[in-house]
């Protein structure tokens, strides 16, 4: 008998809200955390809004103590962990008796803290930065930080897949607990809003807004979308053996049910093998989770407004679910949190988590227009009420990953 | 009855040769891949001048499919070393299901001189310059992605950039994957480019020696930062006796876990190490006396090699000082994400031929250090059992255990 997983806490830090009711409550209002930028100085930019984090205050949820070690990507891994964590009863004492471990999705850990470093080995001469600066360059720094602050002895890994880092950790994480290898692990992903990536994804001409009259706000699988925003923020889920959840009375919260993964080999650049990757993550994951696409209550879409992608996503959903596809309820969270890189699987999935609770689906926000041939007849701007008793959620990267993962309610065993 | 997995072809771009032959030949030679830093100036530090740089290395001629110019220096060390390992398993890609075939990559830094590229426009004041390809050819997941595509494996596709041991944790990914059925064939390695970047982190840590690199020597000074990539094919016994495949090795089981003690540092009494080979030995169900030869993360740093000695005599007891331990950093230097995957094909090599890779440079024993290293030359020595451990920045462990393939 394979080992089931299950959730047993959330942690997110989100510019939407810092608990999953809060989020919830955000995205069924509509609510969008874009803003213009003031973390970083925009100058020579053409696109100047993201949703960044209006308040992060890491001492609320970490103290006032050693935070100074911490780069923000790190304070915001160990600040959604202290969440998953006191959510799930995994109290210090049990984490010295029981080990804990961490499985980190993020696309860049933190390129700004690299990006610093180098800059400043520039520019002062490479004798006088920082070697604790250093501590943090690597991309495993944020998992690892993580684990020292709550003493996070078990299987820690960092996962990086762009996009999709953050539904394949929690795959990872998945496969880890079924094969024995951990018991207890906190899973999802994290990415920080800053200079360096936003630079990055703005140059290569990916972010809304950068052709002259074209909407401002990122609208998914609709005819106007041309390109995404940059959102951050961190979100872990406390995975477990169900046996062990079960055998400490702990609250379950749901069941990861499958997960599967696939490359496009022509890194979006020939729809057909797009969609059929895309297409066939989904199906690997339905197979594992041994469910049908007449099965699944929902779909929490990876599209953020991207022209390509979010076309090829809408075409696989059509792939998979062939005549099933216009009852399939789809929601955009990215529509609201922006793309969220590394954090965004992990960010959806605690949406939908979130969702499952009140059974309503948010809407897609500002979406208008369905674009004609995307076979989606359930993508909506307004909520729906949906019985919300499973759901898949798609992670579609924009170099050829693509990974997806199907969650349900708890049924005992 | 699970599946069981093996290593059948290797792939290599090292300091001290490409392919597994060349690798091999100079590995047990004792020849050293470290000399003064070429890919940038470091006379102005204070704290290193010497690395284990990849030179006269052409990806073009190993790479089919994939434009050396379109990628970082990292994918194409490891483009090079999948097409290397491809040749050495004399896999027939054609023969493959493109969808069950996938590839799993550890890296501690991706593609550094991309970053490097986007800081010297930056501080130039030249944001113009920076153009599409930083966000094309910059994020870790890249490495991989360029692997897949060079060779057409269109199944799963791994990163894991767990700094300094991360070769280990893909290679470990990978036997889950095929072990549960999901892939029929893996690539698993590391890559790693050299980098200013992380050559000023380690030099601002004091711990790069100012000439050679001496593991577990009573005068050793620090590691020499190194660069190169290892692909291993690893696959399921019976695909690979179907095949007529040669079999370096099994892959027997690993353990991870995580010091959660210090970001840079070794825990003092190495607990963490000492659970990840524990684990590593209760996941393939075997005693510690099976174990014939470590491969050492040895990286030559004063606190690394004395705590890695106290880590491994906690698990071995007694019998730690009849077991053969090497540290090849002593020629290739510190090969970052790549080290752990060299050195697994290290392990693989070792079982089949009967022969352990010297630990070069050790000359005045430590008292601290009181193993036995296989000093200066390479021994005949029947390996059944090899375990290559691995440790990182992040307090990241891990111990893959490899055993000769019989029955």
């Amino acid at each position: 008998m394979e080992r089931r997983v299950v959730v047993t806490g959330i942690g997110v830090i989100s510019a939407l809200g810092d608990s999953p009711a809060a989020l919830h409550t955000a995205l069924c209002e509509g609510r969008s955390s874009l803003q213009p930028i003031t973390l970083f100085n925009t100058d020579g930019l053409v696109c100047k809004q993201a949703h960044a984090l209006a308040s992060f205050t890491p001492e609320i949820y970490l103290g006032k103590k050693n935070l100074r070690a911490l780069d923000r990507t790190s304070q915001l891994v160990t600040a959604a962990a202290t969440l998953a964590l006191d959510q799930s009863g995994w109290s210090t004492e049990m984490r010295r008796q029981h080990e804990v471990g961490l499985v980190l999705g993020t696309m860049f850990c933190s390129v700004h803290t690299i990006s610093e470093f180098d800059r400043r080995g520039l520019t002062l001469g490479p004798n006088y930065v920082s070697p604790m600066d250093f501590a943090n360059t690597v991309i495993n720094a944020a998992a690892g930080q993580a684990a020292i602050w709550h003493d996070l002895r078990g299987v820690n890994s960092t996962i990086a897949g762009g996009i999709t880092s953050g539904l394949h950790a929690l795959a990872y994480a998945t496969e880890l607990i079924r094969n024995g290898q951990a018991t207890a692990l906190l899973a999802g992903g994290a990415e920080e809003l800053c200079f360096e990536s936003f630079c990055g994804f703005e140059r290569a001409g990916l972010l809304c807004g950068a052709r002259h009259g074209a909407e401002e706000f990122p609208i998914p699988f609709d005819a106007r979308r041309n390109g995404f925003t940059l959102g951050e923020g961190a979100a872990l889920l406390m995975l477990e053996d169900a046996d062990l959840a079960t055998a400490r009375g702990a609250p379950v919260l749901a069941e990861i049910k499958g997960h599967g993964s696939a490359y496009d080999l022509s890194r979006g650049t020939a729809s057909h093998q797009a969609i059929d990757a895309i297409a066939r993550a989904m199906r690997l994951a339905l197979q594992d989770a041994q469910m049908h696409p007449g099965d699944m209550a929902c779909l929490s879409a990876s599209a953020n407004g991207s022209v390509l992608t979010d076309r090829h996503e809408a075409q696989a959903v059509a792939v998979v679910c062939q005549e099933g596809v216009s009852h399939l309820p789809v929601t955009a969270v990215k529509s609201m949190l922006g793309e969220t890189l590394g954090a965004s699987g992990a960010m959806q999935t605690v949406a939908l988590l979130a969702a499952m609770r009140d059974d309503v689906l948010p809407g897609i926000r500002h979406l208008a227009q369905v674009e004609e041939d995307f076979p989606l007849h359930r993508a909506s701007p307004s909520n729906q009420q949906v019985q919300v008793r499973n759901g898949l959620i798609n992670s579609v990267g924009l170099d050829g990953n693509c990974c997806a993962l199907v969650i349900t309610q708890w049924n005992g065993i | 009855m699970q599946r069981r997995i093996v290593v059948t072809g290797l792939g290599l771009v090292t300091s001290i040769g490409t392919g597994r032959e060349a690798f091999w030949h100079n590995l047990l030679a004792g020849c050293s891949g470290i000399g003064p830093v070429e890919a940038f100036d470091t006379s102005v530090y204070r704290g290193g001048t010497q690395g284990a740089e990849v030179k006269a290395f052409c990806a073009a001629d190993y790479l089919v499919h994939l434009d050396p110019a379109s990628m970082g220096r990292a994918s194409q060390f490891a483009t090079a070393a999948a097409r290397l390992a491809i040749a050495d398993a004399q896999l027939d890609v054609s023969a493959l299901d493109p969808e069950r075939a996938g590839v799993s990559m550890g890296t501690t830094s991706g593609e550094p001189n991309e970053i490097e590229r986007f800081d010297d426009h930056v501080v130039e004041a030249h944001l113009e310059r920076i153009g599409p390809e930083f966000i094309a050819s910059y994020p870790c997941h890249v490495i991989p992605a360029r692997v897949a595509c060079e060779v057409g494996f269109a199944g799963i596709n791994m990163t894991i950039p767990t700094a300094c041991a991360a070769g280990n944790y893909a290679i470990a990914y990978a036997f889950d994957v095929l072990r549960s059925g999901r892939a029929d064939v893996m690539l698993a390695g590391g890559a790693d480019a050299f980098s200013r970047i992380t050559y000023t982190g380690f030099a601002r840590l004091g711990a790069i020696a100012p000439d050679i690199c001496r593991p577990f020597d009573r005068n050793r000074k620090g590691m020499i930062p190194g660069e190169g990539a290892a692909v291993l094919v690893l696959e399921p016994l019976s695909q690979a006796l179907a095949r007529g495949a040669r079999i370096y090795a099994e892959v027997a089981g690993y353990g991870l876990s995580c010091d959660a003690h210090h970001i840079t540092a070794a825990h003092p009494e190495g607990h963490g190490a000492v659970r990840a080979m524990e684990k590593a030995l209760a996941h393939c169900g075997m005693p510690s006396d099976a174990v014939s030869y470590i491969s050492a993360h040895g990286t030559g740093t004063p606190t690394n090699d004395q705590r890695e000695t106290v880590a491994v005599k906690r698990v071995f007891k007694e019998a730690a000082y009849h077991i053969p331990i090497s540290s090849i950093k002593s020629m290739l230097g510190h090969t970052m994400g790549a080290a752990s995957a060299i050195e697994a094909a290290t392990c693989a090599l070792a079982i089949l031929h009967g022969r352990i890779p010297p630990t070069m440079h050790l000359e005045e024993p430590d008292p601290e250090c009181d193993l036995d290293y296989v000093p200066n030359a390479a021994r005949e020595h029947t390996v059944h059992v090899a375990m290559n451990n691995a440790y990182a920045f992040g307090g990241n462990n891990s111990s893959v255990l490899l055993k000769r393939c019989e029955g």
